[in-house]
Order: C-alpha cells, then sequence, then structure tokens
C-alpha cells in the first residue's frame, strides 16, 4: 500500500477527527445528563432520572437485530427515596469519574473504579456493587463502559497479519502489525480504540483457549490459512467481540468459531454471535454472522474422540438453553440435542490422542472448507 | 373473707413420702432448699391472700456454721403477718403429712399444703432438729412450738411449747435442714424476685446467708379478689369422687335410744308422758314442716311399726328393706326377730326412701355439682340411660362407672364457674411489668375464663419491649397460679407456643431485648411432674396461650412499626443531609457549571420535615 505523505498526513487528521468527535460526543451526552440533575437541584427538587429496566421480564429477544434487548420498561430513580438514594449518589459520581476519565483520555478499569470510589467518599459495600452501577450508566446512556473509558480486567489476545494504528494520547499515528510477537497482542482498550488499518487475511478464527492459540501460532495457521486468530479466554470480553465485530464490519472479514466440545463451549460462539442477556442494554457487541465450526456433539463420533461424561450442570445447562429462543432451529438447535442424547463431551484437547498437530492438519481444512457452506 | 372456715382434716401417713420425697422437689441439697423455700413463702402469701391481707413476708437463709463448706445445714425461716394458726391445730398441721387446710375446691399457689410438711421432714432426717412455730391467731398470745415428727406413726411430738404477749397475728416458721445455697442461691434470688413481679400487692425481703438484703417492696396497694370455694364441674370429676359425694348426702337411719325419743317428744311438744299412737301421729302431722330429719324418721318407722313411745323403747330396727317394702326389728319383749309391711302409697315411706336410698340423681345433680339445672340434670339422665328419679344410694359399682363415664361424655354441661379463679388483673400486671423493666412498651392482656377436663382456667399475659431489658429475647417469665417456675422449661407448653411464634412476621428481629410474662390461673395447673415446675401441653391451655400472644404480638407489632417509622423518618432526614450535596458537587462539574445549584434551602425544609415526622411517631409511641 503506498501513499504521498500528505495522504497520510490528512488521514491521520482525520482519524483523530473521528476520536475527538467520539469524545465530544460522550462529553455531550454525560453534560446532558449532568445538566438535568443540576437544574433539578437548582430549582429546589429532589433530582430524579429514568432508566431502561434491566428485570428478566424486560429482557426480549430481537429478532430481526438477532440479539437481546431491552423492552420498554423503564423506571425512576428518585432522590427522593431513601431506598435509592445511596445508589443515585455512587450513579453521579460514576458519571461525574467518568467525565474526567474521558476528558482526559485515561483509561480505567473496573476494579480501578471501585478503588477510585474512595477517595472520594462514595461508598461501595463490593466491587460487584460497582459494577453493577457501571452497568447502570451504560444502560442510562445506552453506550458501553468502554466509551467511558472503563475496560474490564480480563484480557484476550490476538495475532495475526494486521496493521493498526493508535488512537490513544501519546501514540497517536503509530502503527503495530500483530504478527510481530508470537505471543500475540493482548486486546486492551489501546487496541479496541485504534484504527484498523490493513490486512492480508480472510479470515478470523475466535478459540476457546490460550493453549490451543499458542500451537495455532506455532503451526502458523494465521499463514496456512490466511487469517487472524483470536483467543477468547472462555467467554469473549466486551473489548474482544467489539474488536471481532470491526474486524468483520470493517475489514469485512468472515468470523468463525472454535470451542469446545460441550454446552458451554456452543454458548461461547452463540454470545459472539448475537450477545448476551447481561448486554440486552448494548448494541455493537455481536457479530450475527459468525459461524460455530466445532467441536460439535455430531464431531465427537465422526471422529472418535476421546470424552468425558456431562455433570449434572452441564445438563441442567442444556436444558436451559433449550428454552432460548436462539436455540429453536438449526445447528443450534442439532447439535444441542445431541449433546443431550449423548450426555458426554470433549475437549478441542481431545485431537492430541491423533497428533499434536491433527487439529490444524486434518480438523481445521475440513472446518474451513464447511464453513463456507454454513 | 371471714366467711372462709378452715377445715382440718386428716388423711394419710407420712412414711410413704419419706421413701417418695424425690417426687416432691427434694432430691438433693440444693434443689430441696430451694423447695422448702417455695413451699413457706407459698403457704405464707396464700395464708394472707384467703383473709385478704397485704402480705409482708420475711424469709431468712443462715449457715448453722458458715465456715464449713456446701452442702452444710442451713436455717430456713419464713415469717408474714397472715392470719396465723389456732394452737390447737399446730402439732397435727406441722407434726404430720396430709394434714392440709386447702382442700377446698379454688386456686391456691400450694394444693394441700402437703409440701410444707415434706420440707419439715426432710430437714428432720438431714439435721435432726425440731420445727420451729410461732404462731399467734389472736393477735394477743403467741404461741411458740418445737415439733419432732414421729415418721412410723405419723404422729407429732411436742419438744416444747411456750407463749409470749404480741401484737399482731402472723405465723413464722423456721427449720433447718442440709441445703447448698452456693449453687441454689441464684434460683431462691430468681425465684423472690419473680414471686414479686407477680405478687405486687406483698411486701417480700430476703436476707440470705451471705448477709446480703434483698428487699421487694409492695407497689399495689390493692389486693385482688380473693376466689370463692365451689363446687366440682362434672368433667373434672371420677368414680372415687361421686362415690364420697353419695356417702356426705346419706343419712343414717338414727338409733332409737332415750335420748332420740326425747328429743322427739320435745320437738312434738309433747309434755304428756303416755300418749297413743294414734295422738302421736296427728300431733306430728300438724308440725311436720317443722320437724328436722331425724325425727321425721322416727315419726316415719312409728307409723309403720304402729307403736308409741312406749312399744318403740322396747325394739330395735334390724333392717329396712325397700324394695320389698318390709321393715325388720328385734323385739326385746319376745326376743324374736319380726317384720311388718310397709304401705307404698304412704307419705312416710316417700320419708324412708329418701334416707335410706339417698337421694334421686337430678337432685344430686342439680345440688351437689355446679352450673347444673333441672332441665339439663333430665337431659343429662336420659343421655346416661338412668332414670331421672334413681336413687343415688342405690347405685351398683357398675352403675356409679357407668354414671362417671357420661358425666365427662355429657358435653351440654355449662363452662366450669370460673370465680373460683384469682388472676392477678391486668392492671397490676402491667404495673409490675413497668416497675420491673421499665419498658418502651408493654402490653398486658387477660383472657375469659376456659376449661380443659372440667376445670376451669384464665391465662394472663404480658410483653415488654426495651427500656432496661437485656437482649436475645424473648425471655419467658412462666407463672401458674402467681408460683414463678423455674425448673424445666424446654418442656412447657408456654415455651412450646413463644417457640412456635415466627416473630418475623411482627417486625421483631435480631436478638430483641423483650419480655414475656405468662401467668396460668387454675383450680388445677396440670404440672407434667410433682416438682410442679412445667405445665404440660393441654390443647385448650395451648390454644388460650397462643391467642393471648397472638393478641399481644400484634400489639407489639404496631408499635415496632410506628417506631419503625420514627426510625425510617430519623434516617431519611440523616441520609439526604450525607448525599444530596455529594449529588450536587458532582453535577455541578458534570454540567460544566462554575457555582453549585441552590438546593440548601430546599435540603434544610425537607430534613426538619423529617425530623418532624420523627418526633410524632416517638410521641404517638409515648401517648400508647
Amino acid at each position: 500500500m503506498k501513499t504521498s505523505k500528505k495522504e497520510q498526513e490528512n488521514k491521520i487528521k482525520s482519524r483523530s477527527k473521528k476520536a475527538d468527535d467520539k469524545q465530544k460526543l460522550i462529553l455531550e451526552l454525560l453534560k446532558t445528563h449532568g445538566a438535568k440533575i443540576y437544574d433539578d437541584l437548582d430549582n429546589g427538587q429532589f433530582p430524579k432520572f429514568s432508566i431502561p429496566s434491566r428485570s428478566v421480564s424486560n429482557i426480549v429477544y430481537d429478532k430481526q437485530l438477532r440479539q437481546y434487548i431491552l423492552g420498554n420498561n423503564a423506571a425512576l430513580r428518585s432522590s427522593r427515596n431513601s431506598a435509592q438514594l445511596r445508589s443515585f449518589t455512587q450513579l453521579m459520581w460514576l458519571a461525574f469519574f467518568a467525565n474526567r476519565l474521558t476528558t482526559e483520555r485515561k483509561s480505567s478499569t473496573l476494579r480501578d473504579i471501585y478503588y477510585s470510589s474512595q477517595a472520594f467518599a462514595v461508598e461501595f459495600e463490593d466491587q460487584s456493587e460497582s459494577d453493577n452501577i457501571i452497568v447502570d450508566l451504560e444502560a442510562v446512556t445506552s453506550r458501553a463502559r468502554e466509551d467511558f473509558h472503563i475496560f474490564p480486567e480480563e484480557r484476550s489476545s490476538i495475532f495475526g497479519d494486521l496493521n493498526i494504528e493508535y488512537t490513544i494520547p501519546g501514540y497517536e499515528g503509530k502503527t503495530m502489525n500483530l504478527a510481530n510477537h508470537p505471543d500475540g497482542y493482548s486486546i486492551g482498550p489501546s487496541l479496541t480504540t485504534a484504527e484498523l488499518v490493513s490486512t492480508s487475511a480472510e479470515i478470523v478464527i475466535a478459540i476457546e483457549k490460550g493453549g490451543l492459540f499458542t500451537r495455532f501460532v506455532e503451526e502458523q495457521v494465521d499463514k496456512k490459512f490466511k487469517s487472524i486468530i483470536i483467543n477468547t479466554g472462555g467467554q469473549a470480553p466486551r473489548s474482544t467481540r467489539t474488536l471481532l465485530k470491526r474486524l468483520h464490519d470493517e475489514m469485512k472479514l468472515p468470523v468463525i468459531c472454535l470451542t469446545d466440545g460441550d454446552v458451554y463451549g456452543e454458548h461461547i460462539a452463540m454470545v459472539i454471535k448475537s450477545g448476551s442477556a447481561n448486554a440486552a442494554h448494548l448494541r455493537e457487541l455481536t457479530v450475527p454472522d459468525a459461524k460455530w465450526v466445532g467441536v460439535w456433539a455430531t464431531d465427537i463420533e465422526k471422529y472418535k474422540l476421546p470424552t468425558i461424561p456431562m455433570t449434572e450442570s452441564d445438563i441442567k445447562r442444556c436444558y436451559d438453553l433449550q428454552k432460548d429462543p436462539r436455540y429453536q432451529d438449526g445447528i443450534w438447535k442439532k447439535e444441542l440435542d445431541v449433546f443431550l442424547k449423548l450426555k458426554r463431551k470433549a475437549e478441542l484437547e481431545a485431537f492430541s490422542k491423533y497428533g499434536l498437530t491433527n487439529i490444524t492438519d486434518k480438523y481445521l481444512p475440513q472446518k474451513l472448507e464447511l464453513a463456507k457452506s454454513l | 373473707m371471714s366467711a372462709i372456715k378452715e377445715k382440718f382434716n386428716q388423711i394419710s401417713p407420712s412414711e410413704f413420702f419419706y421413701s417418695n420425697r424425690d417426687l416432691a422437689g427434694f432430691s438433693n441439697p440444693t434443689r430441696s432448699l430451694y423447695t422448702a423455700v417455695r413451699e413457706f413463702v407459698e403457704n405464707a402469701l396464700d395464708a394472707c391472700d384467703q383473709k385478704g391481707i397485704l402480705p409482708d413476708v420475711h424469709l431468712t437463709i443462715k449457715a448453722v456454721d458458715p465456715d464449713k463448706p456446701d452442702p452444710k445445714p442451713y436455717i430456713l425461716t419464713v415469717k408474714d403477718n397472715g392470719p396465723g394458726i389456732d394452737a390447737e391445730h399446730i402439732p397435727l398441721a406441722f407434726g404430720t403429712v396430709l394434714y392440709g387446710s386447702k382442700f377446698g375446691l379454688k386456686q391456691a399457689r400450694g394444693m394441700f399444703g402437703l409440701g410444707a410438711t415434706m420440707a419439715i421432714l426432710y430437714g428432720q432426717i438431714t439435721t435432726n432438729k425440731p420445727v420451729i412455730v410461732k404462731s399467734s391467731s389472736d393477735g394477743k398470745i403467741q404461741n411458740q412450738f418445737e415439733i419432732l415428727l414421729d415418721i412410723q406413726k405419723n404422729k407429732p411430738i411436742i419438744v416444747k411449747h411456750t407463749t409470749k404477749e404480741v401484737a399482731k397475728t402472723g405465723l413464722a416458721v423456721s427449720i433447718c435442714l442440709e441445703g447448698d445455697y452456693s449453687k441454689a442461691g441464684n434460683k431462691i434470688r430468681d425465684y423472690v424476685y419473680e414471686t414479686s413481679l407477680i405478687t405486687p400487692y406483698a411486701s417480700i425481703t430476703f436476707n440470705d446467708s451471705k448477709e446480703q438484703k434483698f428487699s421487694h417492696p409492695r407497689f399495689v396497694k390493692e389486693i385482688p379478689p380473693p376466689p370463692t370455694i365451689i363446687r366440682p364441674h362434672p368433667h373434672g370429676i371420677d368414680v372415687e369422687r361421686i362415690r364420697r359425694m353419695i356417702v356426705e348426702s346419706q343419712f343414717e337411719i338414727p338409733t332409737i335410744d332415750d335420748t332420740m325419743i326425747e328429743k322427739v317428744r320435745k320437738d312434738l311438744g309433747l309434755s304428756v308422758k303416755k300418749l297413743s299412737f294414734i295422738s302421736i301421729m296427728d300431733k306430728a302431722k300438724k308440725k311436720w314442716k317443722h320437724l328436722p330429719r331425724q325425727v321425721r324418721v322416727v315419726i316415719a318407722l312409728m307409723s309403720f311399726l304402729k307403736m308409741d313411745f312406749e312399744k318403740l323403747n322396747k325394739i330395735q330396727i334390724e333392717d329396712i328393706d325397700m324394695p320389698n317394702k318390709k321393715l325388720f326389728y328385734w323385739d326385746f319383749g319376745d326376743s324374736q326377730s319380726k317384720s311388718v309391711d310397709m304401705d307404698p302409697e304412704s307419705e312416710y315411706y316417700k320419708q324412708l326412701t329418701n334416707t335410706v336410698q339417698g337421694e334421686p340423681l337430678t337432685t344430686f345433680l342439680t345440688k351437689r355439682f355446679q352450673r347444673i339445672g333441672p332441665t339439663t340434670a333430665v337431659k343429662f339422665a336420659e343421655f346416661a340411660k338412668f332414670k331421672p328419679e334413681k336413687r343415688m344410694g342405690t347405685l351398683t359399682n357398675q352403675e356409679l362407672v357407668n354414671l362417671s363415664d357420661a358425666l365427662q361424655k355429657f358435653e351440654d354441661f355449662m363452662a366450669p364457674d370460673s370465680s373460683c379463679l384469682a388472676p392477678l388483673g391486668a392492671e397490676p400486671l402491667e404495673k409490675g411489668i413497668k416497675k420491673f423493666f421499665n419498658p418502651d412498651f408493654v402490653a398486658v392482656v387477660q383472657r375469659p375464663a376456659s376449661a380443659y377436663s372440667g376445670f376451669p382456667f384464665i391465662v394472663e399475659m404480658g410483653i415488654a419491649y426495651g427500656g432496661d431489658i437485656k437482649s436475645g429475647g424473648p425471655h419467658v417469665y412462666r407463672y401458674a397460679n402467681r408460683i414463678p417456675l423455674l425448673y424445666d422449661e424446654g418442656s412447657d407448653v408456654v415455651l412450646k407456643v413463644v417457640n412456635d411464634t415466627d416473630w418475623g412476621r411482627y417486625k421483631i428481629k435480631g436478638e430483641p431485648p423483650f419480655i414475656i410474662v405468662s401467668h396460668i390461673c387454675s383450680t388445677r395447673i396440670p404440672y407434667k411432674t410433682a416438682g410442679k415446675e412445667n405445665v404440660a401441653d393441654r390443647q385448650e391451655i395451648e390454644r388460650e396461650l397462643r391467642l393471648a400472644l397472638q393478641f399481644l404480638s400484634r400489639k407489639l407489632s404496631s408499635f415496632m412499626s410506628k417506631r419503625g417509622q420514627a426510625e425510617m423518618a430519623k434516617k431519611r432526614a440523616n441520609l439526604y443531609a450525607k448525599y444530596i450535596p455529594m449529588i450536587a458537587e458532582f453535577c455541578t462539574e458534570l454540567s460544566g457549571r462554575k457555582k453549585e445549584p441552590n438546593y440548601k434551602k430546599m435540603l434544610e425544609t425537607e430534613i426538619a420535615s423529617e425530623n418532624k415526622k420523627a418526633v410524632k411517631e416517638a410521641n404517638e409511641i409515648e401517648n400508647k
């Protein structure tokens, strides 16, 4: 890719303008909410606001969006209500703190938020209480916490031929190729907010386990199959799901998921595809076209994989998912039924029985081929 | 008050109790000392109650040799200002077992006055010292006795008897017994303390062996109305009791001797010595209404014998065979047994029947039981398959059993008369609880009288919260007939009812500072054991306890919610004061303003209004 110096500069400018615009938008949003509270108080009234209800009865599946969304029920939070006053104050503080983070372009983590509160005499019983208030902020503003520079602790990683350009302060315009470091790159705030510049890859492979991720890098799956490999580390964190979505939408790359051969693995793929009920208040976290290619229940017999029996909770999870609207047809329903029939499960590592590279040599090519027809 | 007559009768020997003393609570030195205290204090209070005297009771426990280790001999003295006991009764009352003054059917602390003699017996067994009794029943002369008990003969041995002049009535009993005050002390102090709560009209002092003085002055000046003695209820009776009642109701055929004849003559107003049979009968008919029963019986006999006084003097009645209408007699003149027929149509025949065969069933029921009228009596006879006119004296053993069974089963008798009960009353109970616990909340209730197995009972209950009460409640104070029950609470019906209650439903949570005072009054408390410490769970009693507790719990619950509202208002005020300024601070920066919003006045008004609410709710509690 050859571009003139001026073109390059313009591109950088426009990219940083894009980031600035987004920042402005978020700050404006926070200011609007703050001003409403301020005006209530200034008029001698107890401030209040409304927040979409996140109760189970208000979480519905939207077939068109292909994800869970919140219904129309909303709750009024009033500072006059003594039972709500504490959480009201906590949320006000969080908005205030998010405003500082966003203004100064500083990042924070869920845990960091919990500890920061203490400096302002705002009490949280434990981190789960502050986590919950963060979800409140997301619900009120319809924005993901990452937009307010708040990130989860856990990191997943990425490897493959992808050029990115940072937008975070101090790194603006700096580029990086994500195939330069064999351990992969951790998907944190800087990577999530980076511009995706170019890639030679033709597919994204999301894999559930770190061990297999390393094996894939060693076996040069990225080169052999022209792919970007992502380790989700179990259930994919939001920043990873955002990145997957961007790779799909911006770079036009198909996304496939490779998980353990059990009901939890199947659901990891499902969450990448259509989100979780927990994040029903947020959009832009799903890759509706993502495909789950294995390990399927039917693969267990087909590839004669060593298995272990399902536990009680595995089986219960199967029955629970049978009630989920997303598991009512296609491969999702079929594989779930077979899992229930077999009552056995297989790990991705099960392929090692036939040699350490069996999974990349035999299984993966077949599945990639199959994915085209899915 | 003076209408209450003391009846003394001697009923059984002391050997049985000697060998079964643990049944009555004299199992070891600790328990025995406690039981002895109880028996004497309760007797003193009962004696005062019966005469309507405000009791002053003084209890002292002194070690004979303070330096000896427990268990060791103690001298226990209980002194009261009651009516005292007549000198002539003292040796029997204190020197024999089962010689009681409490056999009437009414509520009293002790049933028969047995316990005191048991204590004396125990004292004598363990220390071989006599009981010392000082009594004045006239307020002038005090009799002082030292008495030992002859266990085999169940007879008193008077060791010493002296008299002296005094100014008031009263009784002081002093025994020497082996006890363990270091172990029993707590229970005895609790007992005295709890007794004074349920006996607020009594003044009780206690000097213990460690030279500590506990004084519980009276704080209620009126003594509750004393119970009346009543006839038994048919549901509370057994075969033996019926048999005794029949014996009481029958009259013997009087022996016809010179004294008897003289009495008849006098009652008929006959001055002339010799009078013909016909003239006597005429005279008797005229005077019949005024003649006593014995005289009527003699006249009736004469009517069938057709004899005047002279002839009557020479015979002796052998048998009166009512079913065969024959009268048998021994003729001293002919030295042989003779008989005459009796005319069943005669008025005199009826007179004799009444005497010989006892009262008809219906009369027996209406006269000798409480709350049975003639209609109910006839209805019962039909139910029990007896003729209403069936003579009580003619009942066979089997019929007696049938009658007893039927009395138990017949359901149309009215509920037992509760006038024989002496509850403390809601007002004194409340006063007592207030004085003892200085609570934030108190409520008391007296349930209407109810009955189990023919024995009437009344449940009184009080509940109190806060104040001086220790947390970790409910603490339950159990009373039966004004006696505190301190032992064996685990199996008590009151505890059962309290433990069954879900206090969370009444807004009482955590380790609340609250107490429950339960008082069961009955002519017979269904104790589980002879030690009289825990009440059995009779269904009817359990029900009354439950209703009382529910009623009080609801009141407590409404207090708790009022108190909760007051606390909430206060809490709201505090929360506003804490959080609203923080919100103001955060939203000022968030909205990009320089100056904080103008919210202070609103906040002040709101806090003031919440504080006002808190005070108002608190006042409402106060005024309740």
